[in-house]
């Protein structure tokens, strides 16, 4: 059997194995050990100890637990909750308003902390109930909930983008500039759809009643905006701004941030010691699981990498007689269709390492399509099987039905789909702002 | 009290004894995130303020940066945060949940993590040997405390390992999820 070979085995036998539900951190070290020895026997030994040490001196990515942190204590700080309720008493009029609001904080949250989870949980426990109250139906609700939340993974600080950097060999400042407007456009994109659909047929949102509105004065409105709303609007400007002009690493920039929002919690008399001690658990808990997947998943790549797989599936990728945008729009399908059983990581770090280099023989821009993927990836949390983010909606609103929330979702899977069209007709979107800097 | 009783009171005592360094490994290491911040909050200040970086901040963000997600590791596996695709798995009834998770870390999990605790044991010995140093920075800190965290993440992970499987085998007998207490 040769090498390669080998190499599919286990890719298959880690599809399958991921498949049962066991934690794929361990499936992916277990069977990249076992093609490894069988391929070039005691070598993988030294690959094991060397990518995983490798990974534990990156100091770009110990910018995870530092905006893991952020984020969770600007999620324990309520700051997002008062800026849910300030906007909802100055647009409440509108049809279809909780839509534009949820959208609105689903950006401001995407900035702040690039954590799918806390953001659905944090707009779940806001806004769900206000919009079932209000008479807002429930599939399109929950669609917006979960596609909002899943912006974090896109506008920066993303900690897809974070990995994603050394992967395709750009900086991650650059991957943070031209992911901006892309995921402008995506939060633009569903606002458009959700207040064109609620114009259509207002049943889709009613508008706050006149006595709700009127129980609160102007002055007390502007100033909820200022005093909830600016000073997180500055710190996550600041952060982003000083990594996107490349004043400093993102490293740096996600340590001030963690350390500024610390102080604006305190500040705002938010933040106890219990709620203190959770935001350091989660951070644990999510720094340890998501690096060390990613850690496994880099030293299967790895080994793949060794076995002369990838490049199998690389010469087999080229000789395929397709144009350049056929070839994209194969490499970005397989990425929707696996992104979705799968996670992120690893389409990341093994899938994505298999595609460069007919990315490079094609002539594309890496950091064109590191965002293409980005973006395709966003629709793995929304489309079943695994569709992570109604697990963490339904968590949080347990009396919507799984199926109104799959099919909520779906219309926003379309909507990403034409944002990736829009973006491959368009390089521009991508490229001219980080061409600015 | 029945015997079976008495066997499954035993075996929640055995967890919950095994669950405990994990536990409070993990509860320790969730503050490394404040020096790490204030290291690189330090660092920043007198980086870009006074245009004096410092020799070590870089070195004492991946160190605890890396003693972080390491150490963490048993205990996300205690939390169950380990990400698993479980769409299929969430239908199963609980018996059968139990018996893939038992069947993957005796057939997976334990092999693998005991390799890598051999390798990582002897990678990190032979830096203790040398006294090695990271000749690459500036401040040439001594590199084997940072190695020591592999096998000592390894025997976490195995000792948190036995634990899970215990409770997959309670919720065999018992057909009733696992509560940690």
């Amino acid at each position: 059997m040769s090498d390669p070979t080998i190499g599919f085995i286990a890719l298959g036998m880690i599809f399958v194995g991921v498949l049962t539900g066991y934690p794929m951190a361990f499936t992916l070290l277990f069977i990249a050990l076992v093609a490894g020895l069988a391929g070039f026997g005691e070598q993988v030994f030294y690959l094991l100890t060397y990518q995983f040490f490798g990974l534990m001196r990156n100091t770009t990515l110990a910018a995870i637990p530092l905006f893991l942190f952020m984020g969770y204590v600007l999620e324990q700080s309520g700051l997002m909750d008062r800026l849910f309720r300030a906007l909802r008493m100055m647009l409440g009029r509108l049809n279809g308003s909780l839509y534009l609001i949820v959208l609105i904080v689903a950006v401001i949250m995407a900035a702040a902390t690039g954590i799918v989870g806390a953001s659905i949980t944090v707009l779940g426990v806001m806004a769900a109930p206000i919009m079932q109250k209000c008479g807002y139906p429930t599939r399109m609700s929950a669609g917006t909930l979960a596609a909002g939340g899943t912006l974090g993974i896109l506008i920066p600080p993303s900690i897809m983008l974070i990995v994603m950097g050394p992967v395709v060999g750009v900086p991650v400042a650059d991957l943070f500039t031209a992911a901006i407007i892309p995921g402008l456009l995506l939060g633009g994109v569903y606002v458009a759809y959700t207040l064109f659909r609620s114009w259509l047929n207002p049943a889709l949102g009613p508008p706050m009643t006149d006595d709700e509105v009127a129980s609160t004065s102007m002055s007390h409105k502007l100033y909820e905006l200022a005093v909830g709303v600016l000073p997180v609007l500055v710190i996550i400007g600041f952060t982003l701004g000083v990594i996107i002009f490349g004043i400093a690493t993102p490293t740096d920039a996600a340590a001030t941030g963690a350390f500024a929002s610390f102080l604006l919690a305190l500040g705002y008399r938010r933040l106890t010691w219990a709620k203190f001690r959770l935001c350091a658990h989660r951070t644990l808990e999510a720094t340890a699981f998501i690096l060390f997947l990613l850690a496994a998943a880099n030293f299967f790549g790895a080994v793949f990498a060794k076995l002369g797989s990838a490049q199998v599936l690389t010469e087999y990728l080229a000789s395929l007689p397709l144009g350049p945008v056929l070839m994209l729009i194969v490499m970005l399908a397989i990425v929707f269709v696996l992104g979705s059983p799968l996670e992120w990581i690893p389409i990341v770090l093994v899938v994505v390492p298999i595609f460069l280099p007919t990315v490079e023989t094609m002539g594309f821009d890496p950091l064109w399509f590191s965002i293409l993927v980005a973006v395709t990836l966003q629709t793995s949390w929304l489309t079943p099987p695994m569709a992570l983010a109604s697990y963490f909606l339904k968590g949080v609103v347990p009396n919507w039905s799984m199926g109104d929330i799959y099919i909520g979702m779906l219309q926003f899977v379309v909507l990403q789909l034409v944002v990736v069209g829009l973006l491959i007709a368009f390089p521009q979107l991508v490229l001219w702002l980080p061409a600015q800097t | 009290m029945s015997s079976d009783d008495r066997r499954l009171a035993l075996m929640l005592r055995v967890i919950a004894i095994l669950d405990m360094p994990a536990r409070w490994v993990g509860k320790l290491t969730a503050w490394l995130i404040v020096p790490m911040i204030l290291a690189l909050v330090y660092e920043v200040f007198f980086r870009y303020v006074l245009n004096e970086p410092t020799i070590w901040a870089y070195d004492i963000t991946y160190m605890l940066y890396a003693a972080m997600f390491m150490l963490g590791a048993a205990y996300a596996l205690q939390t169950d945060s380990h990400v698993r695709a479980d769409f299929l798995y969430n239908m199963l009834p609980v018996r059968y949940q139990a018996g893939i998770d038992a069947f993957f870390y005796i057939l997976f999990f334990f092999p693998a993590l005991a390799i890598f605790t051999w390798l990582t044991w002897h990678y990190a010995a032979d830096s203790w040997q040398e006294l090695e140093r990271i000749p690459t920075s500036p401040w040439m800190p001594p590199i084997y405390p940072l190695k020591s965290v592999m096998p000592a993440t390894g025997i976490l992970l195995l000792i948190q390992g036995v634990s899970e499987v215990l409770k997959s085998l309670y919720m065999l007998i018992t057909n009733e999820r696992f509560r940690s207490q």
